[in-house]
């Protein structure tokens, strides 16, 4: 943002005073529209935050001085008597009480004695206090939805012993997605029923084959996600194998996804077996990383191995459908010659020194899955959480030859509010890679649903437009690609957020993984290596 | 022993939401049943105002 020389920029701080992110993020909306106001933003004082107010334009030195626990409040205006107004009338909004919406309590036990049939709990407070709250929920016979960060892992492995000691689910810590008895929890879209049940240790990956199989007509009988930790070798998968052993059981669901970043080995081992061994139903395992594994010759029937979305996806219908939904499954899979006819055009809009992928990713399972396809295809890949780590971005602000960013991560998001409902972070980042002479190609993904931003391609459009003058200035264009993970019944219906994108000019895949080849095929002007992209066909996109 | 989760899977949910009200919105724009907590961080008193209080309580 640039302002005027006229422009006053006022930070201030109010000390140990705390409100969520998404509290704030919708304060900052209001105070934006405050008459006089030529811009604001209320957060917490986190580094993060200081460093995209700093973008923004917005930080003084008074703000740069709060600490974590400490609230900002930043504002900018022509004049001292509307900075002093503006900011009187955001410590009234702060004063507000929060309006009152059906049933709200101030504790725990409160709640559960006005809710003595409660069966699931959603609990996103502070990691550090997690653990005593979810002791208090099991001990009531009541499953937890655990969406909180930072929960220490001898907390998980207590809270996930004592779940399964009284048959009871702890879904998480780092839970983003549910889908139970047909409604999403937390980050998740709103599928069609049907006999499909997910069990992921991967937010964003259970919510692209879950709208995958709902949009090619299939259905989800009940996804659970587990947080990333369960497949870590401290957790030995606890909550992965009790998903399993209850979806075997469940009559609504006669297959069964299994998603997740590859697993530590041992944790890979023990749920691989188990399903090998101790279960009847079919199966899709998506293990998402480069390599293959093993699953035994006589289970390959049965059991089909993956190793990215798009292939859990295709298989998953292989599985459970008829001819003619294997049809409709079809075309989300472009053949080589269709995805070369589809980039044409923005491999011939490209001067020389264009050459680098930039990835902008919400959905951190989406952007592995970009990683793993384009390692692939291209070899190293830059990223903030790469495959490998010697590939690591030094900064993670700033990309690298070819790069994928998933703005989810911690250091974007420390006190504010995910990228999936706040894009601000993506806005800036898109300003800067569309600056960038080397910058051939962008992709990003739109994640719809329930918990995400009321309309995300909406919120991105100013910025794409702006991105698009300012190669054009530069004599160059840059192409943008987008894939939308939603469905036609999500609160922002699939088809409006792909209208307004398409309008836009903007490059739309059905499914990342797609994408992810089409970015490849750009940046490397349609000459891909001929066996990567056999095995890619071969080996990604389908069961290996 | 999953018993009670297999009632999860079919039973009507009833939700307690502590934390982030977002989601007790999504959930009852879905119609479902909520009963919100707003938690509230434990005040951190400074060790010697600890030290005080429990001789004086």
């Amino acid at each position: 943002m640039w302002f005027t020389r006229l422009s006053i920029i006022r930070n201030l701080v109010k000390r140990n005073f705390r409100r969520d992110s998404v509290q704030l993020l919708h304060l900052s909306e209001e105070a934006k529209k405050i008459s006089g106001i030529k811009d604001a933003a209320v957060v917490m004082g986190t580094t993060t935050n200081k460093e995209i107010l700093t973008r923004l334009g917005l930080l003084t030195k008074e703000g740069e001085a709060a600490s974590d626990s400490d609230m900002i409040l930043a504002v900018v205006a022509d004049s001292q008597p509307r900075i002093d107004e503006g900011l009187n009338q955001i410590e009234e909004m702060l004063l507000r009480p929060p309006t009152a919406k059906g049933r709200s309590f101030y504790s725990v036990e409160a709640a559960l004695q006005a809710m003595p049939g409660a069966n699931l709990a959603i609990v996103s407070i502070p990691g550090e206090f997690a653990r005593d709250v979810a002791l208090k929920l099991l001990d009531k016979g009541i499953n937890v939805h655990l969406f909180s960060d930072h929960v220490p892992p001898q907390h998980e492995l207590e809270l996930k012993q004592y779940a399964k000691s009284k048959g009871l689910l702890v879904m998480g810590p780092g839970a983003g997605t549910s889908i139970i008895g047909g409604k999403a929890i937390a980050f998740a879209n709103v599928v069609k029923k049907g006999k499909i049940g997910i069990v992921a240790a991967a937010g964003t990956g259970l919510q692209e084959v879950s709208v995958l199989l709902s949009e090619a007509g299939l259905g989800i009988s009940v996804g659970l996600g587990t947080g990333g930790g369960d497949v870590k070798t401290k957790i030995r998968g606890l909550m992965m194998l009790q998903c399993i052993d209850a979806l075997e059981r469940d009559i609504g669901t006669s297959t069964i996804v299994v998603v997740s970043k590859a697993p530590d080995s041992d944790v890979k081992k023990s749920i691989l077996g188990h399903i090998v061994n101790d279960t009847k139903k079919r199966y899709v395992t998506c293990f998402l990383g480069p390599e293959n594994y093993e699953i035994p010759a006589t289970a390959r029937e049965r059991v089909k191995g993956t190793k990215t979305l798009h292939a859990a996806f295709v298989e998953a219908t292989r599985n459970s459908t008829t001819d003619g939904q294997q049809g409709t499954a079809k075309q989300y899979t472009f053949s080589r010659n269709e995805l070369a006819a589809l980039t044409d055009k923005a491999v011939k809009g490209l001067s020389d020194k264009q050459k680098y992928i930039r990835g902008l990713y919400t959905g951190g399972t989406l952007a592995y899955e970009t990683l793993i396809i384009l390692g692939r295809l291209l070899g190293p890949v830059y990223s903030n959480a790469p495959l490998d780590p010697k590939l690591k971005l030094a900064d993670s602000y700033r990309s690298t030859r070819d790069a994928i960013i998933d703005l989810g991560e911690e250091e974007f998001t420390a006190g504010r509010a995910h990228p999936m409902i706040d894009p601000t972070i993506r806005i800036i980042r898109l300003m800067e890679e569309a600056k960038n002479p080397e910058v051939a190609v962008i992709l990003m993904d739109v994640m719809l649903g329930f918990g995400s931003h009321p309309d995300p391609a909406g919120a991105m459009l100013g910025a794409i437009e702006e991105a698009k003058k300012i190669a054009q200035a530069d004599g160059r264009t840059i192409p943008i690609l987008a894939h939308v993970c939603g469905t036609e019944q999500d609160p922002q219906p699939l088809s409006d957020q792909e209208a307004k994108l398409n309008k836009a000019g903007v490059h739309l895949f059905p499914t990342n993984a797609m994408m992810a080849i089409a970015s490849a095929m750009i940046s490397r002007r349609g000459t891909l290596d001929k066996r990567a992209m056999e095995d890619i066909y071969s080996h990604f996109l389908i069961s290996f | 022993m999953s018993e009670n989760i297999l009632q999860l899977f079919t039973s009507e949910l009833k939700v307690i939401n502590i934390g982030l009200e977002l989601f007790r919105d999504a959930l009852e724009a879905q119609g479902v049943d909520v009963a919100q907590v707003s938690w509230q961080m434990p005040i951190k008193i400074e060790k010697e105002y600890e030290d005080i209080l429990s001789k004086i309580l």
